[in-house]
């Protein structure tokens, strides 16, 4: 049997700010954990260290304003990094599964990266599937956002994109950061209904978390058929965590990766440092490990502490159903989408930055075409928090592109570089050629990004 | 007068340095059911003709507490756990009498359950009724608080006065609980046997006037004094490849990156050393298969040596694993490793038309000519040794680390010298060295390194301090050092780097090792503070020092 791959990255040295959730305590006491259990000893764990991602890893999935080295830090590369590693040895098949015990985390972090958003500046989990696909040709994907806050980030990153498929529960967003992750959330029309939410009420427990993972997470996977499973996993549903509400415990983050038994798994968020994470850790390490982890709990576990709502139940039934009538619907809807046009999907978005104080706005075109799911263009601009404004338009090429719609949106972008059209920099991102440049008006200047 | 003995597993070496001479060298086989008997006919050849007062030390590294392991024949032990939280108890069925005890510390050291009177005295009756004089008792995270082990150490004083106890708190009290439990569970099975070697050779050293301090060569490349060792005798293990790492260190004396590889008859053991100082594995030592938190050097060994057989098979070249004797050249039955790299070089060595006809046959049997036969094992063999050696480079390079500052500034292995030593180093190394592309060593003494890499190795002492601030408290990772921090404010890293200075200090005095405490080393240092709410409530620490291995101060090498 192959072993599970653990790569641990606590980032020792980084913090936010010394007060700040994310700070270097986080993993403290998990590394205590980690090492007095001797996890890494045992035959049925590998342990892997981490390398830096490189600059076009980054940019095949952001377009970092004003540039990469101003967006994410050496601690962001070495995190995205990490990631990477576990990539490499799963498809390498050296590894049964893995998991990447990484900070700082990065599921808030959108296609246009401005700053931090939520504690992320760039996202790890869509870094990591862009290089797979890059590198070993995967290209249907399932990612399971288990964070309590919806992965606001990683949806907006796949929200066009039908291979890949986005599931993320959460705290109802009318009562929790980011204040999104509503069931209306479906995906742009030529992605429609490969992005699922599924808003939980405060206080929910492991039998309502389980619940929907029963009757609607696996059953969408069965039907999606991923060569790739991804857990975007956050700790902080559990009852102890001072940033949100739920009651999931460690035993149940345990039974539901047993069940979910994803592929890759990337830790996210989670800010209970002392009376969760270490618990919540072990237990995942162990249920991907396949090792019964039913000794691993909280001090104070009581498992009849928390009942769950016989409504909340009922809710979730109803959550459910609508759910999969969309997900089911999605081949009808894309088509109908495409055939009546106009050629292009467009829309607008307000962006707010809560750590970095930024307010964006974008404008957003994608390419409707019946043969591929065709590029995006995204004009943004953002008001940092002392009235600066920089301006972005940026060009995204999706790695299966058609050839057509590829040769005009790097036309598009030719053009965009030659009439300035008042951006301050310019961005193409063509996946397809894993081809990416920034060009910066103000020195007339363009650059590949290597 | 310094003296060195190695005990090794076919002969025991014994030099004797005078002013920095080597002024006698005694070889005698080893005798593996009486080792002290061995140890004193080499001593007693070393002192022939010689005042045995005008020893300055004496340094014995011995095979004993490694065969006792190997063989499975140490004294039979219970080992009590309190595994708390975590990993099926299952996982820790490391001795065939492992008692399980509730009771739970979490990683603060905050006993969540306490352990259970009634069944700790079911436990202890029912080791007692089995006739079982040893126990060895670990709990997860003792390293964090002691008081667990202590209640069971007084239930056991109290139950069953007779049994001797080991408590995994004072053999090797850092993070990982099983490493901590095989440790403490291999020193109480080696200490009867290991005592009675101890008083066998303090007796016969009393009998001879031998009055300097004998000290026990340590997995780590360093020493301990021998009354020292009887309460942690598992730290003697694998102590011979450390003796010949120390020998390179001695023979070199240079700052150097280099690979010490000691090539035998059938096995070549490669070690590294990074400054000129041994490397040690991070995993601790493995034995019989199980991790320990005994310090031991990274050692990689290779079923390749002089002697090994070579052989032809339809156009295949193999070396094997056996031996079936010496090389031809030296009498042997078959073609050998050191044959073929003798014919390759063109070198006049013992019987070297025997050597010459050997492989002849087995280059026939391969259908090659004997020329590119020979050059063929020594390609093999240099790519064999090649490839491990870089793989130790590798395995350096990418020693765990969890900060960024180390994964961006990831070191690389810069290699400068090659040191030979062992029955075929002559032979082999000047080959290896040019295909690493460095310069290289077979110094005239190489054949006696190991005695002298004993004779010459200083006093090692390593110490981790654990420190909470909220907690008001420190402990130690060694004899159950602990204490309380009387000013949590004004205690920052410097205040942590002093007390495990100090600490450090403690220790060496009673290893002679306080001359050495001005080469004292801060390993790690880290500290983080707690917040709680979105204020600071305290602050943890972790500082490892050490004293590292090293040659003692009278030494002042060897002419080349
Ligand atoms: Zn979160
Ligand atoms: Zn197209």
């Amino acid at each position: 049997m192959k072993p599970t791959g653990l790569l641990f990255f606590p980032a020792f040295d980084w913090a936010i700010s010394p007060s700040h959730p994310e700070r270097e305590e986080r993993l403290l006491y998990t590394r205590d954990q980690i090492f007095e259990e001797g996890i890494m000893d045992l035959p049925q764990v590998r342990e892997y260290q981490p390398r830096l991602a490189e600059a076009r890893d980054i940019a095949r999935v952001h377009f970092c304003v004003p540039s990469i080295k101003d967006i994410a830090s050496e601690a962001h590369l070495v995190a995205a990094g990490g990631s990477l590693v576990m990539a490499d040895a799963f498809a390498a098949g050296e590894i049964k599964n893995g998991f990447a015990i990484i900070r700082p985390p990065g599921h808030h972090a959108m296609t246009v990266a401005h700053g931090n958003r939520g504690f992320c500046n760039i996202n790890n989990e869509a870094i990591m599937i862009e290089y797979l696909r890059r590198k070993y040709g995967y290209r249907r994907i399932a990612i399971v956002d288990t964070d309590v806050h919806h992965g606001d980030g990683t949806q907006e990153i796949y929200y066009h994109d039908p291979d890949v498929l986005f599931i993320s529960f959460h705290q109802d967003g009318r009562t929790l950061y980011p204040g999104s992750g509503f069931v209306e959330e479906m995906g742009a029309p030529p992605a429609v209904g490969t992005t699922i939410n599924i808003p939980l009420a405060p206080y929910t427990t492991d039998e309502g978390i389980l619940y929907v993972l029963d009757r609607l997470i696996l059953p969408l996977l069965e039907e999606f058929k991923p060569e790739l499973v991804v857990n975007s996993a956050g700790q902080d549903n559990h009852y102890s965590d001072p940033l949100a509400n739920m009651r999931f415990t460690a035993t149940g983050y345990a039974e539901l990766n047993r069940r979910l038994a994803p592929d890759l798994a990337v830790l996210e968020g989670g800010y209970s440092v002392e009376t969760a994470l270490p618990y919540i850790n072990l237990a995942l390490i162990m249920a991907m490990a396949g090792i019964d982890s039913s000794n691993m709990r909280e001090p104070d576990y009581d498992p009849a502490a928390f009942k769950e709502d016989p409504g909340n139940l009922a809710r979730l039934d109803r959550i459910a159903a609508l759910q999969l009538e969309n997900f089911r619907r999605r081949e009808d809807e894309r088509a109908a989408a495409i055939k009546k046009g106009p050629p292009f999907y467009s829309t607008t978005r307000q962006i707010y930055y809560d750590t970095d104080h930024i307010r964006e706005s974008q404008q957003i075109k994608q390419r409707l075409c019946p043969n591929c799911c065709s590029y995006r263009v995204i004009a943004s601009a953002a008001v940092h928090a002392y009235g600066q404004i920089s301006r972005a338009l940026c060009f995204s090429i999706p790695l299966y592109c058609c050839s057509a719609c590829r040769e005009e949106a790097r036309d598009a972008y030719r053009q965009a570089v030659q009439e300035g059209g008042g951006a301050d920099y310019i961005y193409l991102q063509d996946r397809a050629a894993d081809d990416y440049r920034r060009f910066d008006s103000r020195g007339d200047t363009e650059e590949t990004i290597n | 007068m310094h003296i060195g003995i190695d005990v090794g597993g076919t002969s025991t070496d014994g030099v004797l340095l005078h002013r920095g001479e080597l002024v006698q060298s005694v070889k005698k086989p080893s005798r593996q059911e009486d080792l002290a008997e061995t140890i004193l006919a080499v001593l007693d050849g070393l002192l022939e003709g010689r005042d045995a007062g005008a020893v300055r030390r004496l340094v014995i590294s011995t095979t004993l507490v490694t065969n006792l392991l190997a063989t499975q024949k140490g004294a039979r032990t219970a080992l009590i756990l309190v595994p708390g939280r975590g990993l099926p108890f299952d996982f820790y069925r490391i001795a065939p009498d492992t008692y399980f005890l509730k009771g739970n510390i979490d990683f603060r050291g905050k006993v969540t359950e306490p352990v259970e009177e009634a069944e700790i005295e079911r436990a202890v009756a029912d080791i007692r009724a089995r006739g079982i004089g040893r126990i060895a008792v670990a709990a997860k995270f003792s390293n964090r608080n002691r008081t667990v082990e202590q209640e069971i150490a007084r239930a056991i004083k109290r139950l069953y006065p007779e049994a001797t106890v080991v408590l995994g708190s004072e053999t090797a009290n850092r993070l990982n609980f099983p490493r901590r439990a095989v440790t403490a569970y291999y020193s109480a099975v080696t200490a009867p046997e290991w005592n009675g070697f101890a008083d066998r050779i303090e007796e016969a050293l009393h009998r001879r006037g031998l009055k300097a301090p004998v000290d026990i060569l340590k997995a780590d490349g360093g020493t301990m004094p021998l009354v020292l060792s009887r309460e942690n005798p598992v730290e003697t293990v694998f102590s011979g490849p450390a003796a010949s790492a120390m020998g390179a260190v001695a023979l070199s004396r240079r700052k150097e990156n280099a690979v010490v590889i000691d090539i035998g008859g059938t096995t070549s053991d490669i070690a590294l050393l990074i400054d000129g100082e041994p490397l040690h594995a991070s995993g601790g030592a493995l034995i019989n298969g199980r991790l320990t938190h005994i310090n031991a050097l990274a050692l990689r060994s290779l079923a390749l040596g002089g002697d090994s057989a070579v052989k032809g098979e339809s156009g295949r070249v193999e070396i094997t694993a056996e031996r079936f004797g010496p090389a031809a050249c030296f009498g042997g039955p078959v073609a050998t490793v050191s044959d073929a790299f003798a014919c390759h070089r063109g070198l006049k060595l013992g019987e070297a038309e025997r050597a010459r006809e050997k492989i002849a046959a087995a280059a026939a049997a391969a259908g090659l000519e004997p020329g590119p036969f020979a050059a063929a094992v020594v390609e093999q063999a240099l790519e064999r040794l090649g490839a491990l050696i870089q793989g130790m480079f590798r395995e350096w390079e990418n020693e765990p680390a969890y900060k960024v500052w180390e994964i961006v500034h990831r070191r690389r292995f810069r290699l400068d010298r090659l040191y030979g030593i062992g029955g075929a180093a002559e032979l082999i190394v000047p080959l290896l060295a040019d295909r690493l592309g460095v310069p290289y060593l077979v110094h005239r003494l190489a054949p006696v390194a190991n005695a002298l890499g004993a004779a010459v190795a200083r006093p090692t002492l390593a110490v981790s301090l654990y420190a909470d601030t909220q907690q008001k408290r420190y402990l130690v990772d060694r004899e159950g050092i602990e204490g309380s921090i009387d000013n949590p404010e004004g205690f920052r890293l410097e205040e942590a780097r002093k007390t495990a200075a100090q600490c450090l200090a403690r220790l060496a005095a009673a290893r002679g090792a306080a001359q050495y405490l001005n080469d004292t080393r801060v390993i790690l240092a880290e500290q983080f503070n707690m917040i709680r709410g979105f204020s600071r409530v305290g602050k943890i620490f972790r500082v490892d020092v050490q004293i590292a291995p090293g040659l003692i101060d009278e030494f002042e090498g060897v002419a080349d």
